[in-house]
């Protein structure tokens, strides 16, 4: 009888046992599964940014969101006074956002670490801190344009925004990865359990072309050069002239990187890439390159510059209204002829004009690897007048970004080679270093028309109408612009943008930068304000390189 | 007969229940020290993350300019020398 009890004892409370499993793991599975089988995302480290030399100018740094579950707060009045002391943040805007019908309400995201500690030192109780990671700039905002900014999109996720952020967002994104272990009630891995981790792909890190010693040089020269001529933004680009690699792109006004928030869209424009404006006679030795690769001129051809020459309704004129009478090609650009660039314009003829256009690239986008870059426009052909032939010879007329300037002009002091610019030299993921090369897109001028026009810009700078302080005992070539401003479709004389492109050491081009300054208002020439800054940032670039003097 | 059967299945399941414990006792100890790791690589991970930022802030132009300023070692005005002395002397 005993036995039998016993027996029946046992019976009933494996039944109970097998019945309580049915009903855990048949009819309730989905929603205690959670309960004990926790799956968590792993969240990818986003890639950093280097420049050429391997030095940091985006990093990760850890963060936290602070929140708050209001149905476990204890005294409410102390929790908004102590967080708002913490944070910095009025009291009236944390309790705006603590929604007491909530279990969850987050308060406050980006807190770095000593804040965090400070704030977990108060011991408040219904507080906790979720972590994140947040983008760090050691160069502060030293290269913003460049390196754009990191922002949330629609479901709360981190994404890159304009310049290297927007154009390699899925690179530096990473994938992310997922771990699903069985947990019991203290959080433990129960090891005969499902286990089962699929790591994250951290973000691939970007190593630039950029020299952070040359964009501070830059971004200080045209802060210094913004002042003295009282320009109202200015833009310095510098290159390596056979390759295209950028080596400091400034713009300026810029905005604070880590609280890009603040600032309203202007500011995030780079107008290096994405501003379209008329180039004026920074734009003329490329009309000449295509003149002397056409053989429709020589260097040491006469041009008998008398006076103004009228285009249809239209009268051109020098900037001076003074004429020289016979003059050489060289000549015009030293002085900066327009007369004598419309000869050199109708010797080379409309149409072909028109096809070194094409061949320079403007129109279209550089494939500069920035996120917001703007084509520019050049229309079609049918819509050219004979006065837009005329004017597009001394760089009227024709809109272009000053990065399609800087190309256009690199090919015809580099052999001949219309390069793709870039940015990025490196792209390193876990097992793979890809390499950037440089990207030849065509041939746009002859080896001998590129050294014949390095020699004329040579002289362009050595016999300027203007005088500058230049750095003795180096040979420098270049060439000046003053473009007016149309606006509403009239030039308005007072608003000019007044620009200087050069390179150096002319023999054996180093660096090719080209400086950008609009609406100077303490002279409004190119050869009085940009002109100058580039020869300051030249000074500098000539210590910091190491160039030897040649002459 | 029946008492060797007894006697060899209650070792059998002595030994059944002291390996069941074992088995669990360590599954127990083997969970936390995954736990320990697990809050150790993420600890080791915040620190390298703190880490990389002090070694950048320390080799960046800020922090150098900082130091240049602290060592002088920044542009002086160049000298005035005095090469008519009769002006000094009136």
């Amino acid at each position: 009888m005993k036995i039998k009890f016993i027996f029946l004892l046992f019976i009933v409370f494996y039944l109970t046992i097998v019945v309580r499993l049915f009903f855990l793991q048949v009819i309730y599975s989905p929603a205690n599964k959670s309960e004990y089988l926790k799956t968590n995302k792993l969240n990818p480290i986003r890639g950093r940014i280097y420049d050429q030399e391997n030095q940091a100018l985006v990093l990760n740094q850890n963060s936290y969101q602070l929140y708050v579950e209001p149905k476990k707060i204890e005294d409410k009045d102390k929790l908004l006074r102590l967080l708002s002391e913490s944070l910095k943040v009025e009291e009236a805007s944390i309790s705006a956002k603590l929604d007491m019908s909530k279990y969850w309400v987050a308060i406050a995201g980006g807190l770095p670490q000593e804040q965090k500690d400070k704030i977990d030192k108060l011991n408040l109780k219904g507080i906790g801190f979720d972590y994140q990671t947040k983008r760090f700039y050691p160069e502060a905002s030293l290269s913003a344009h460049i390196l754009g900014f990191l922002g949330k999109d629609n479901q709360g996720e981190d994404v890159g925004h304009l310049g290297l952020e927007g154009f390699y967002d899925r690179d530096l994104r990473g994938l992310p990865g997922f771990v699903e272990t069985e947990r019991d009630i203290l959080g433990r891995p129960i090891l005969i359990g499902v286990q089962q981790r699929v790591e994250a792909e951290d973000g691939r890190d970007l190593i630039l072309t950029i020299d952070k010693n040359v964009q501070e040089i830059s971004k200080n020269r045209l802060l210094e050069g913004l002042e003295k001529y009282k320009a109202k933004k200015g833009c310095v680009i510098t290159a390596d002239p056979k390759t295209m690699a950028i080596l400091s792109l400034v713009c300026l006004p810029d905005y604070d990187i880590e609280k890009y928030y603040l600032f309203n869209e202007n500011f995030y424009k780079n107008l290096a890439i994405a501003d379209l404006y008329e180039p004026g006679s920074v734009f003329k030795p490329l009309i000449v390159a295509a003149a002397l690769d056409e053989k429709k001129i020589k260097p040491n051809d006469t041009y008998n510059e008398t006076g103004q020459i009228a285009v249809g309704e239209y009268n051109i004129k020098t900037w001076n209204d003074k004429y020289e009478g016979k003059i050489s090609m060289t000549r015009i650009l030293e002085k900066s002829s327009n007369v004598g660039m419309v000869y050199i314009g109708e010797k080379l003829g409309n149409k072909k004009i028109y096809n070194y256009l094409e061949k320079f690239g403007f129109g279209q986008n550089t494939g500069i690897d920035l996120e917001g870059e703007a084509s520019g426009y050049l229309k079609p052909k049918a819509n050219w007048y004979p006065i837009d032939y005329a004017t597009v010879t001394f760089g009227q007329g024709i809109a272009i970004t000053p990065i399609q300037m800087i190309r256009a002009f690199a090919s015809i002091i580099n052999g001949g080679y219309l390069m793709k610019p870039y940015i990025v030299q490196k792209i390193i993921s876990k097992n793979k270093i890809t390499e950037i090369k440089p990207q030849v897109e065509r041939r746009v001028v002859s080896q001998m028309t590129s050294e014949i026009i390095r020699k004329m810009l040579i002289s362009t700078v050595e016999n300027a109408e203007a005088k500058w302080d230049r750095p003795k005992g180096f040979l420098i070539g270049g060439k000046t612009g003053t473009a007016q401003v149309p606006i509403k479709g009239i030039y308005d004389a007072s608003k000019t943008i007044a620009s200087f492109i050069g390179f150096a050491p002319a023999n054996n081009p180093r660096f090719l930068t080209f400086v950008i300054l609009y609406e100077p208002q303490s002279s409004q020439w190119g050869s009085e304000t940009a002109a100058p800054l580039f020869f300051e940032i030249t000074k500098d670039l000539i210590v910091y390189y190491g160039i030897s003097p040649s002459q | 007969m029946k008492n060797i059967f007894l006697k060899t299945t209650g070792l059998i399941m002595t030994g059944l229940v002291i390996a069941n414990l074992f088995v669990f006792i360590s599954g127990i100890v083997i969970s936390d020290e995954i736990n320990n790791f697990e809050q150790k690589t993420d600890n080791l991970h915040k620190i390298n993350l703190t880490l990389e930022k002090e070694a950048a802030n320390l080799s960046s132009i800020k922090f150098a300019q900082s130091q240049a300023k602290e060592f002088s070692f920044t542009n002086s005005t160049a000298p005035q020398y005095i090469d008519q002395l009769k002006f000094a002397y009136r």
